[in-house]
Protein backbone atom coordinates (compact mmCIF):
# COMPACT_ATOMS: atom_id res chain seq x y z
CA UNK A 1 0.00 0.00 0.00
CA UNK A 2 1.43 3.33 -1.00
CA UNK A 3 1.72 6.27 1.34
CA UNK A 4 -0.84 8.13 -0.76
CA UNK A 5 -3.35 5.32 -0.31
CA UNK A 6 -2.77 5.30 3.45
CA UNK A 7 -3.40 9.04 3.63
CA UNK A 8 -6.55 8.65 1.55
CA UNK A 9 -7.81 5.91 3.84
CA UNK A 10 -7.20 7.98 6.95
CA UNK A 11 -8.83 11.08 5.51
CA UNK A 12 -11.88 9.37 4.07
CA UNK A 13 -12.64 7.78 7.41
CA UNK A 14 -12.83 11.18 9.10
CA UNK A 15 -14.60 13.20 6.44
CA UNK A 16 -17.90 11.81 5.26
CA UNK A 17 -20.31 14.11 3.46
CA UNK A 18 -23.95 13.23 3.54
CA UNK A 19 -26.94 13.98 1.38
CA UNK A 20 -30.36 12.76 2.36
CA UNK A 21 -33.02 12.05 -0.20
CA UNK A 22 -36.67 11.70 0.72
CA UNK A 23 -38.25 9.33 -1.79
CA UNK A 24 -41.71 9.36 -0.28
CA UNK A 25 -41.21 8.91 3.43
CA UNK A 26 -43.49 10.28 6.13
CA UNK A 27 -40.83 12.62 7.57
CA UNK A 28 -40.20 10.46 10.62
CA UNK A 29 -36.82 9.19 9.40
CA UNK A 30 -35.83 12.60 8.03
CA UNK A 31 -36.45 14.14 11.41
CA UNK A 32 -34.30 11.49 13.08
CA UNK A 33 -31.47 12.37 10.67
CA UNK A 34 -31.92 16.01 11.66
CA UNK A 35 -31.83 15.00 15.32
CA UNK A 36 -28.34 13.55 14.67
CA UNK A 37 -27.20 17.12 13.98
CA UNK A 38 -28.17 18.28 17.44
CA UNK A 39 -25.36 18.81 19.97
CA UNK A 40 -26.51 15.79 21.96
CA UNK A 41 -25.60 13.32 19.20
CA UNK A 42 -23.23 15.74 17.45
CA UNK A 43 -22.72 13.95 14.16
CA UNK A 44 -19.89 16.33 13.22
CA UNK A 45 -17.58 15.02 15.94
CA UNK A 46 -17.22 11.86 13.83
CA UNK A 47 -16.42 13.92 10.76
CA UNK A 48 -19.83 13.45 9.19
CA UNK A 49 -21.15 16.59 7.53
CA UNK A 50 -24.69 17.00 6.29
CA UNK A 51 -24.56 19.18 3.18
CA UNK A 52 -27.54 17.82 1.33
CA UNK A 53 -25.89 18.30 -2.00
CA UNK A 54 -25.55 15.15 -4.13
CA UNK A 55 -22.58 16.49 -6.07
CA UNK A 56 -20.34 16.57 -3.02
CA UNK A 57 -21.76 13.62 -1.12
CA UNK A 58 -20.00 10.40 -0.13
CA UNK A 59 -22.95 8.70 1.50
CA UNK A 60 -26.55 9.15 0.37
CA UNK A 61 -29.17 8.43 2.98
CA UNK A 62 -32.41 7.32 1.38
CA UNK A 63 -35.67 7.43 3.27
CA UNK A 64 -39.07 6.55 1.96
CA UNK A 65 -40.77 3.92 -0.09
CA UNK A 66 -39.91 4.99 -3.64
CA UNK A 67 -42.83 7.02 -4.89
CA UNK A 68 -43.58 7.09 -8.61
CA UNK A 69 -42.05 10.56 -9.05
CA UNK A 70 -38.64 9.33 -7.92
CA UNK A 71 -38.32 6.22 -10.09
CA UNK A 72 -36.50 8.04 -12.88
CA UNK A 73 -34.97 10.76 -10.70
CA UNK A 74 -33.16 8.60 -8.12
CA UNK A 75 -30.85 6.71 -10.56
CA UNK A 76 -30.14 10.09 -12.16
CA UNK A 77 -29.21 11.55 -8.80
CA UNK A 78 -27.07 8.49 -8.00
CA UNK A 79 -25.06 9.04 -11.20
CA UNK A 80 -24.22 12.57 -10.13
CA UNK A 81 -22.61 11.48 -6.87
CA UNK A 82 -18.83 11.25 -7.26
CA UNK A 83 -17.08 8.02 -6.20
CA UNK A 84 -16.32 6.51 -3.77
CA UNK A 85 -19.96 6.51 -2.83
CA UNK A 86 -22.43 4.47 -0.86
CA UNK A 87 -26.18 4.44 -0.42
CA UNK A 88 -27.64 3.73 2.99
CA UNK A 89 -31.39 3.31 3.35
CA UNK A 90 -33.07 4.39 6.56
CA UNK A 91 -36.22 2.87 7.96
CA UNK A 92 -38.50 0.05 6.91
CA UNK A 93 -39.94 1.86 3.91
CA UNK A 94 -36.96 1.50 1.51
CA UNK A 95 -36.67 -2.19 2.42
CA UNK A 96 -40.28 -3.34 2.20
CA UNK A 97 -42.60 -0.36 1.88
CA UNK A 98 -43.66 -0.75 5.54
CA UNK A 99 -47.32 0.10 6.12
CA UNK A 100 -47.72 1.65 2.68
CA UNK A 101 -47.01 -1.52 0.68
CA UNK A 102 -50.61 -2.40 -0.08
CA UNK A 103 -52.43 -2.98 -3.36
CA UNK A 104 -53.41 0.36 -4.83
CA UNK A 105 -50.68 2.50 -3.31
CA UNK A 106 -48.40 4.58 -5.52
CA UNK A 107 -45.07 3.21 -4.32
CA UNK A 108 -42.65 0.66 -5.72
CA UNK A 109 -40.24 -0.66 -3.07
CA UNK A 110 -37.53 -1.80 -2.51
CA UNK A 111 -35.06 0.96 -3.32
CA UNK A 112 -32.37 -1.66 -4.09
CA UNK A 113 -34.15 -2.34 -7.41
CA UNK A 114 -33.00 1.04 -8.66
CA UNK A 115 -29.60 1.76 -7.14
CA UNK A 116 -27.03 -0.44 -5.34
CA UNK A 117 -27.63 -0.19 -1.60
CA UNK A 118 -24.69 -0.74 0.74
CA UNK A 119 -26.57 -0.95 4.03
CA UNK A 120 -30.11 -0.77 5.35
CA UNK A 121 -31.17 0.39 8.79
CA UNK A 122 -34.57 -1.04 9.73
CA UNK A 123 -36.89 0.63 12.21
CA UNK A 124 -39.92 2.86 12.02
CA UNK A 125 -38.05 5.14 12.52
CA UNK A 126 -34.56 4.03 13.69
CA UNK A 127 -32.96 5.98 16.52
CA UNK A 128 -30.35 8.65 15.76
CA UNK A 129 -27.63 6.55 17.40
CA UNK A 130 -28.37 3.64 15.07
CA UNK A 131 -28.12 5.93 12.05
CA UNK A 132 -24.74 7.28 13.16
CA UNK A 133 -23.28 3.86 13.88
CA UNK A 134 -24.45 2.48 10.54
CA UNK A 135 -22.90 5.34 8.59
CA UNK A 136 -19.59 4.94 10.42
CA UNK A 137 -19.51 1.18 9.83
CA UNK A 138 -20.31 1.47 6.15
CA UNK A 139 -17.82 4.23 5.48
CA UNK A 140 -14.98 2.37 7.18
CA UNK A 141 -15.31 -0.78 5.12
CA UNK A 142 -16.41 0.68 1.78
CA UNK A 143 -14.01 3.56 1.41
CA UNK A 144 -10.88 1.73 2.59
CA UNK A 145 -8.45 1.01 -0.28
CA UNK A 146 -11.07 2.21 -2.75
CA UNK A 147 -8.55 2.71 -5.58
CA UNK A 148 -7.14 -0.84 -5.19
CA UNK A 149 -10.57 -2.44 -5.02
CA UNK A 150 -11.96 -0.54 -7.99
CA UNK A 151 -8.95 -1.20 -10.25
CA UNK A 152 -10.09 -2.65 -13.55
CA UNK A 153 -13.72 -1.76 -12.95
CA UNK A 154 -15.44 0.96 -14.86
CA UNK A 155 -15.91 4.08 -12.76
CA UNK B 1 -47.68 45.29 -18.65
CA UNK B 2 -45.37 42.57 -19.88
CA UNK B 3 -43.30 40.97 -17.18
CA UNK B 4 -39.55 41.02 -17.71
CA UNK B 5 -38.18 37.67 -16.67
CA UNK B 6 -34.45 37.03 -16.82
CA UNK B 7 -34.10 33.50 -15.57
CA UNK B 8 -36.57 30.90 -14.38
CA UNK B 9 -34.65 29.44 -11.47
CA UNK B 10 -35.66 26.12 -9.93
CA UNK B 11 -34.93 25.42 -6.25
CA UNK B 12 -35.05 21.77 -5.22
CA UNK B 13 -36.21 19.04 -5.04
CA UNK B 14 -33.08 18.09 -3.07
CA UNK B 15 -31.89 21.28 -1.44
CA UNK B 16 -29.87 22.00 1.73
CA UNK B 17 -32.75 23.98 3.25
CA UNK B 18 -35.52 21.50 2.64
CA UNK B 19 -36.30 18.58 4.86
CA UNK B 20 -38.54 17.19 2.18
CA UNK B 21 -38.60 17.29 -1.59
CA UNK B 22 -40.43 20.23 -3.11
CA UNK B 23 -39.58 22.34 -6.08
CA UNK B 24 -39.93 26.12 -6.17
CA UNK B 25 -39.77 27.73 -9.57
CA UNK B 26 -38.71 31.37 -9.27
CA UNK B 27 -39.07 33.91 -12.03
CA UNK B 28 -36.31 36.38 -11.43
CA UNK B 29 -35.45 39.80 -12.75
CA UNK B 30 -31.90 40.41 -11.66
CA UNK B 31 -31.79 39.49 -8.00
CA UNK B 32 -35.46 40.37 -7.49
CA UNK B 33 -37.93 37.50 -7.48
CA UNK B 34 -41.08 38.42 -9.37
CA UNK B 35 -43.18 35.30 -8.90
CA UNK B 36 -42.83 31.79 -7.60
CA UNK B 37 -44.59 28.53 -8.11
CA UNK B 38 -44.41 25.53 -5.78
CA UNK B 39 -44.43 22.11 -7.39
CA UNK B 40 -45.46 19.24 -5.18
CA UNK B 41 -46.02 15.55 -5.76
CA UNK B 42 -42.69 13.95 -4.91
CA UNK B 43 -43.90 11.98 -1.90
CA UNK B 44 -47.42 11.02 -2.95
CA UNK B 45 -48.15 7.54 -1.63
CA UNK B 46 -51.95 7.33 -1.76
CA UNK B 47 -52.60 6.70 1.93
CA UNK B 48 -56.31 7.55 1.74
CA UNK B 49 -56.77 5.06 -1.07
CA UNK B 50 -55.17 2.16 0.79
CA UNK B 51 -57.17 3.02 3.92
CA UNK B 52 -60.45 2.26 2.14
CA UNK B 53 -61.77 -1.25 2.72
CA UNK B 54 -59.54 -1.92 5.73
CA UNK B 55 -60.72 -2.47 9.30
CA UNK B 56 -60.41 0.78 11.22
CA UNK B 57 -57.87 -0.74 13.63
CA UNK B 58 -55.38 -0.78 10.75
CA UNK B 59 -56.21 2.71 9.55
CA UNK B 60 -55.17 4.19 12.90
CA UNK B 61 -51.59 3.11 12.26
CA UNK B 62 -51.73 4.28 8.66
CA UNK B 63 -53.08 7.67 9.76
CA UNK B 64 -50.15 8.00 12.13
CA UNK B 65 -47.77 7.49 9.24
CA UNK B 66 -49.24 10.38 7.26
CA UNK B 67 -46.71 12.62 8.95
CA UNK B 68 -43.72 11.84 11.11
CA UNK B 69 -43.46 15.24 12.77
CA UNK B 70 -47.05 15.52 13.96
CA UNK B 71 -47.88 11.80 14.20
CA UNK B 72 -49.61 12.24 17.58
CA UNK B 73 -52.13 14.72 16.23
CA UNK B 74 -53.07 12.51 13.28
CA UNK B 75 -53.55 9.65 15.71
CA UNK B 76 -55.75 11.80 17.96
CA UNK B 77 -57.79 13.12 15.03
CA UNK B 78 -58.70 9.76 13.51
CA UNK B 79 -59.40 8.20 16.91
CA UNK B 80 -61.57 11.21 17.80
CA UNK B 81 -63.56 10.75 14.58
CA UNK B 82 -64.08 7.02 15.25
CA UNK B 83 -65.16 7.75 18.83
CA UNK B 84 -67.68 10.31 17.61
CA UNK B 85 -69.20 7.80 15.18
CA UNK B 86 -69.62 5.05 17.76
CA UNK B 87 -70.26 7.35 20.77
CA UNK B 88 -67.42 5.78 22.76
CA UNK B 89 -66.86 7.55 26.09
CA UNK B 90 -63.37 8.69 27.04
CA UNK B 91 -62.47 8.74 30.76
CA UNK B 92 -61.35 12.15 32.12
CA UNK B 93 -57.82 10.99 32.95
CA UNK B 94 -57.31 9.85 29.36
CA UNK B 95 -58.53 13.24 28.09
CA UNK B 96 -55.88 14.96 30.19
CA UNK B 97 -53.16 12.55 29.04
CA UNK B 98 -54.13 13.16 25.41
CA UNK B 99 -53.81 16.89 25.91
CA UNK B 100 -50.41 16.50 27.57
CA UNK B 101 -49.07 14.38 24.70
CA UNK B 102 -50.56 16.65 22.05
CA UNK B 103 -48.97 19.71 23.61
CA UNK B 104 -45.60 17.93 23.87
CA UNK B 105 -45.93 17.11 20.19
CA UNK B 106 -46.79 20.73 19.40
CA UNK B 107 -43.75 21.92 21.32
CA UNK B 108 -41.32 19.66 19.45
CA UNK B 109 -42.90 20.59 16.12
CA UNK B 110 -42.67 24.32 16.79
CA UNK B 111 -39.07 23.98 17.98
CA UNK B 112 -38.26 22.08 14.79
CA UNK B 113 -39.94 24.76 12.66
CA UNK B 114 -37.97 27.51 14.36
CA UNK B 115 -34.78 25.46 14.06
CA UNK B 116 -35.37 25.10 10.31
CA UNK B 117 -35.93 28.82 9.93
CA UNK B 118 -32.79 29.77 11.89
CA UNK B 119 -30.80 27.21 9.85
CA UNK B 120 -32.15 28.66 6.61
CA UNK B 121 -31.18 32.22 7.49
CA UNK B 122 -27.75 30.81 8.41
CA UNK B 123 -27.92 31.49 12.13
CA UNK B 124 -26.59 28.05 12.93
CA UNK B 125 -25.79 28.71 16.60
CA UNK B 126 -29.36 29.50 17.53
CA UNK B 127 -30.57 26.65 15.32
CA UNK B 128 -28.41 24.13 17.21
CA UNK B 129 -29.55 25.48 20.59
CA UNK B 130 -33.17 24.99 19.56
CA UNK B 131 -32.54 21.52 18.14
CA UNK B 132 -30.86 20.48 21.37
CA UNK B 133 -33.80 21.84 23.35
CA UNK B 134 -36.07 19.71 21.19
CA UNK B 135 -34.28 16.58 22.40
CA UNK B 136 -35.58 17.34 25.91
CA UNK B 137 -39.14 17.15 24.58
CA UNK B 138 -38.39 13.99 22.61
CA UNK B 139 -37.10 12.44 25.84
CA UNK B 140 -40.31 13.39 27.62
CA UNK B 141 -42.36 11.82 24.81
CA UNK B 142 -40.19 8.69 24.98
CA UNK B 143 -40.60 8.40 28.75
CA UNK B 144 -44.34 8.86 28.44
CA UNK B 145 -45.10 6.60 25.46
CA UNK B 146 -42.08 4.35 24.98
CA UNK B 147 -40.89 5.68 21.64
CA UNK B 148 -39.79 8.96 20.12
CA UNK B 149 -41.95 9.04 17.01
CA UNK B 150 -45.03 6.98 16.00
CA UNK B 151 -46.14 6.37 19.57
CA UNK B 152 -49.66 4.99 18.84
CA UNK B 153 -50.53 6.24 22.32
CA UNK B 154 -54.11 7.33 21.64
CA UNK B 155 -56.50 4.42 21.13
CA UNK B 156 -60.31 4.42 20.82
CA UNK B 157 -61.77 4.74 24.31
CA UNK B 158 -58.77 6.30 25.97
CA UNK B 159 -55.01 5.99 25.85
CA UNK B 160 -52.77 2.94 25.61
CA UNK B 161 -51.31 3.04 29.11
CA UNK B 162 -51.37 5.10 32.27
CA UNK B 163 -48.49 7.26 33.41
CA UNK B 164 -46.85 6.81 36.80
CA UNK B 165 -45.91 9.55 39.25
CA UNK B 166 -42.26 9.26 38.17
CA UNK B 167 -43.23 9.77 34.52
CA UNK B 168 -45.31 12.81 35.44
CA UNK B 169 -42.30 14.20 37.28
CA UNK B 170 -40.08 13.62 34.24
CA UNK B 171 -42.53 15.43 31.94
CA UNK B 172 -42.82 18.26 34.48
CA UNK B 173 -39.03 18.52 34.62
CA UNK B 174 -38.84 18.67 30.82
CA UNK B 175 -41.34 21.54 30.61
CA UNK B 176 -39.53 23.32 33.44
CA UNK B 177 -36.25 22.94 31.50
CA UNK B 178 -37.89 24.48 28.43
CA UNK B 179 -39.39 27.35 30.41
CA UNK B 180 -36.03 28.22 31.96
CA UNK B 181 -33.84 27.77 28.87
CA UNK B 182 -36.05 29.10 26.09
CA UNK B 183 -36.31 32.81 27.15
CA UNK B 184 -32.58 33.22 26.46
CA UNK B 185 -32.97 31.95 22.89
CA UNK B 186 -36.12 34.00 22.32
CA UNK B 187 -34.19 37.07 23.40
CA UNK B 188 -31.39 36.17 20.99
CA UNK B 189 -33.91 35.94 18.18
CA UNK B 190 -35.85 39.04 19.16
CA UNK B 191 -32.87 41.35 19.54
CA UNK B 192 -30.49 39.97 16.91
CA UNK B 193 -29.86 42.72 14.34
CA UNK B 194 -28.88 40.29 11.57
CA UNK B 195 -31.95 38.15 12.22
CA UNK B 196 -34.13 41.26 12.03
CA UNK B 197 -32.61 42.17 8.66
CA UNK B 198 -33.46 38.74 7.28
CA UNK B 199 -36.91 38.45 8.91
CA UNK B 200 -38.68 41.74 9.58
CA UNK B 201 -40.85 43.00 6.77
CA UNK B 202 -40.07 40.02 4.52
CA UNK B 203 -42.73 37.66 3.22
CA UNK B 204 -45.63 39.72 4.50
CA UNK B 205 -49.02 38.03 4.44
CA UNK B 206 -51.65 40.76 4.70
CA UNK B 207 -54.93 40.21 6.53
CA UNK B 208 -56.91 40.46 3.27
CA UNK B 209 -54.77 37.85 1.54
CA UNK B 210 -54.93 35.60 4.58
CA UNK B 211 -58.73 35.84 4.75
CA UNK B 212 -59.10 35.26 1.03
CA UNK B 213 -56.84 32.23 0.90
CA UNK B 214 -58.17 30.36 3.92
CA UNK B 215 -54.79 30.08 5.60
CA UNK B 216 -54.81 28.31 8.99
CA UNK B 217 -52.73 27.77 12.08
CA UNK B 218 -49.76 29.87 13.24
CA UNK B 219 -49.61 31.58 9.83
CA UNK B 220 -53.16 32.91 10.17
CA UNK B 221 -52.60 33.90 13.79
CA UNK B 222 -49.39 35.75 12.88
CA UNK B 223 -51.45 37.80 10.40
CA UNK B 224 -54.00 38.69 13.07
CA UNK B 225 -56.74 36.18 12.30
CA UNK B 226 -57.96 34.29 15.39
CA UNK B 227 -58.15 30.79 13.96
CA UNK B 228 -57.52 27.87 16.29
CA UNK B 229 -59.58 24.68 16.63
CA UNK B 230 -58.64 24.47 20.31
CA UNK B 231 -61.26 27.14 21.13
CA UNK B 232 -63.93 24.44 20.55
CA UNK B 233 -62.49 22.23 23.30
CA UNK B 234 -63.71 23.24 26.78
CA UNK B 235 -60.90 21.36 28.51
CA UNK B 236 -58.30 23.60 26.88
CA UNK B 237 -60.02 26.69 28.29
CA UNK B 238 -59.97 25.14 31.76
CA UNK B 239 -56.23 24.54 31.43
CA UNK B 240 -55.50 28.17 30.63
CA UNK B 241 -55.43 28.24 26.84
CA UNK B 242 -56.04 31.57 25.14
CA UNK B 243 -55.69 32.76 21.57
CA UNK B 244 -52.31 34.27 20.72
CA UNK B 245 -52.23 36.54 17.70
CA UNK B 246 -49.77 38.97 16.18
CA UNK B 247 -50.47 41.64 13.63
CA UNK B 248 -47.32 42.00 11.50
CA UNK B 249 -47.67 38.88 9.34
CA UNK B 250 -44.01 38.73 8.32
CA UNK B 251 -41.41 35.99 8.84
CA UNK B 252 -40.41 37.44 12.22
CA UNK B 253 -44.01 37.40 13.49
CA UNK B 254 -44.51 33.78 12.49
CA UNK B 255 -41.41 32.61 14.34
CA UNK B 256 -42.15 34.75 17.42
CA UNK B 257 -45.71 33.43 17.50
CA UNK B 258 -44.37 29.87 17.62
CA UNK B 259 -42.10 30.87 20.51
CA UNK B 260 -45.11 32.34 22.36
CA UNK B 261 -47.10 29.18 21.76
CA UNK B 262 -44.24 27.10 23.15
CA UNK B 263 -44.54 28.88 26.49
CA UNK B 264 -48.30 28.48 26.41
CA UNK B 265 -48.02 24.75 25.69
CA UNK B 266 -45.58 24.35 28.58
CA UNK B 267 -48.03 26.04 30.95
CA UNK B 268 -50.93 23.90 29.65
CA UNK B 269 -48.89 20.74 30.33
CA UNK B 270 -48.04 21.97 33.82
CA UNK B 271 -51.70 22.77 34.59
CA UNK B 272 -52.84 19.43 33.18
CA UNK B 273 -50.33 17.50 35.29
CA UNK B 274 -51.41 19.41 38.41
CA UNK B 275 -55.10 18.75 37.78
CA UNK B 276 -54.70 15.17 36.52
CA UNK B 277 -57.77 13.25 37.78
CA UNK B 278 -57.50 9.65 38.92
CA UNK B 279 -59.43 6.76 37.42
CA UNK B 280 -59.20 4.40 34.46
CA UNK B 281 -57.50 5.44 31.23
CA UNK B 282 -59.24 3.09 28.83
CA UNK B 283 -62.85 2.07 28.40
CA UNK B 284 -64.43 -0.17 25.79
CA UNK B 285 -67.14 0.38 23.22
CA UNK B 286 -68.90 -1.04 20.21
CA UNK B 287 -68.32 0.05 16.64
CA UNK B 288 -71.39 1.11 14.70
CA UNK B 289 -71.69 2.36 11.16
CA UNK B 290 -71.75 6.07 10.47
CA UNK B 291 -69.95 9.04 9.11
CA UNK B 292 -68.32 11.92 10.92
CA UNK B 293 -66.08 14.91 10.48
CA UNK B 294 -63.56 15.76 13.17
CA UNK B 295 -61.48 18.94 13.28
CA UNK B 296 -58.59 19.37 15.68
CA UNK B 297 -55.69 21.76 15.92
CA UNK B 298 -52.43 20.34 14.56
CA UNK B 299 -49.15 22.23 15.12
CA UNK B 300 -49.61 23.75 11.65
CA UNK B 301 -53.35 24.46 11.75
CA UNK B 302 -56.71 22.80 11.38
CA UNK B 303 -56.58 19.10 10.63
CA UNK B 304 -59.81 17.54 9.38
CA UNK B 305 -60.69 13.87 9.15
CA UNK B 306 -63.89 12.94 7.34
CA UNK B 307 -64.38 9.22 7.76
CA UNK B 308 -67.24 6.76 7.11
CA UNK B 309 -67.29 3.20 8.43
CA UNK B 310 -69.75 0.33 7.89
CA UNK B 311 -71.31 -1.86 10.59
CA UNK B 312 -68.42 -4.36 10.75
CA UNK B 313 -65.89 -1.57 11.15
CA UNK B 314 -64.48 -1.34 7.65
CA UNK B 315 -63.63 2.10 6.31
CA UNK B 316 -65.90 3.05 3.40
CA UNK B 317 -64.38 6.42 2.65
CA UNK B 318 -61.87 8.72 4.25
CA UNK B 319 -60.78 12.25 3.44
CA UNK B 320 -57.94 14.02 5.19
CA UNK B 321 -57.45 17.76 4.97
CA UNK B 322 -54.09 18.83 6.30
CA UNK B 323 -53.10 22.42 7.06
CA UNK B 324 -49.87 22.45 5.05
CA UNK B 325 -51.47 22.46 1.62
CA UNK B 326 -53.20 25.80 2.28
CA UNK B 327 -50.14 27.31 3.89
CA UNK B 328 -47.75 26.24 1.12
CA UNK B 329 -50.03 27.52 -1.65
CA UNK B 330 -50.63 30.88 -0.02
CA UNK B 331 -46.88 31.08 0.47
CA UNK B 332 -46.29 31.04 -3.26
CA UNK B 333 -49.24 33.25 -4.19
CA UNK B 334 -49.13 35.99 -1.57
CA UNK B 335 -45.83 35.92 0.31
CA UNK B 336 -43.13 34.92 -2.14
CA UNK B 337 -43.87 37.71 -4.61
CA UNK B 338 -41.61 40.66 -5.29
CA UNK B 339 -38.95 39.55 -2.83
CA UNK B 340 -35.70 41.44 -2.81
CA UNK B 341 -33.45 38.41 -3.04
CA UNK B 342 -33.51 34.74 -4.01
CA UNK B 343 -32.32 33.91 -0.48
CA UNK B 344 -35.60 35.24 0.90
CA UNK B 345 -37.55 32.65 -1.09
CA UNK B 346 -36.25 29.72 0.93
CA UNK B 347 -36.50 31.65 4.20
CA UNK B 348 -40.12 32.59 3.51
CA UNK B 349 -40.99 29.09 2.37
CA UNK B 350 -39.50 27.56 5.52
CA UNK B 351 -41.22 30.14 7.76
CA UNK B 352 -44.58 28.69 6.67
CA UNK B 353 -43.43 25.42 8.29
CA UNK B 354 -44.22 23.31 5.22
CA UNK B 355 -44.92 19.64 5.85
CA UNK B 356 -44.88 18.12 2.38
CA UNK B 357 -45.54 14.60 3.63
CA UNK B 358 -48.75 15.86 5.27
CA UNK B 359 -49.79 17.80 2.21
CA UNK B 360 -49.36 14.97 -0.27
CA UNK B 361 -49.91 11.84 1.81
Amino acid sequence: MTLLQRIKNAVRKRSIHICYVNTGSCNGCDIEILACLSPRYDIEQYGIYVHNNPREADVILITGAMSAQWIDKLPDLWDRVPGPKAAVTIGNCPISGCAFNRPGSLIDPPVSKYIPVAAAIPGCPPRPTEIISAILNVADTLFENYEIKSRGKKP
Amino acid sequence: MKKVVDVSLPIGPVHPCFKEPARIKCETCGERVIATEVELGYVKKGIEKIMVGRPWQETIFLAERVCGICSVVHNTAIVGALEKISSIAVPPRAMYLRIILNELDRMQSHLLANYSYCYTIEHETLAMYLLNLRETIMDAIEIMTGTRIMAAYVVPGGVREDISAATADAVRAATFHIETELPRFVKMFETGPMIALRSKGIGILSVEDAKKSGVVGPMARASGIPCDARDQVPLYQELGWHMITRSEGDNFARIMLRFDELFQSASIIKNALAALPSGPVRLGGRVVSGRCRNVIEAPRGNLTYDIAVDEVGRVISVAIQTPSIMNVEVGSHAMMRNLASIADVTATFISTDPCIACAER
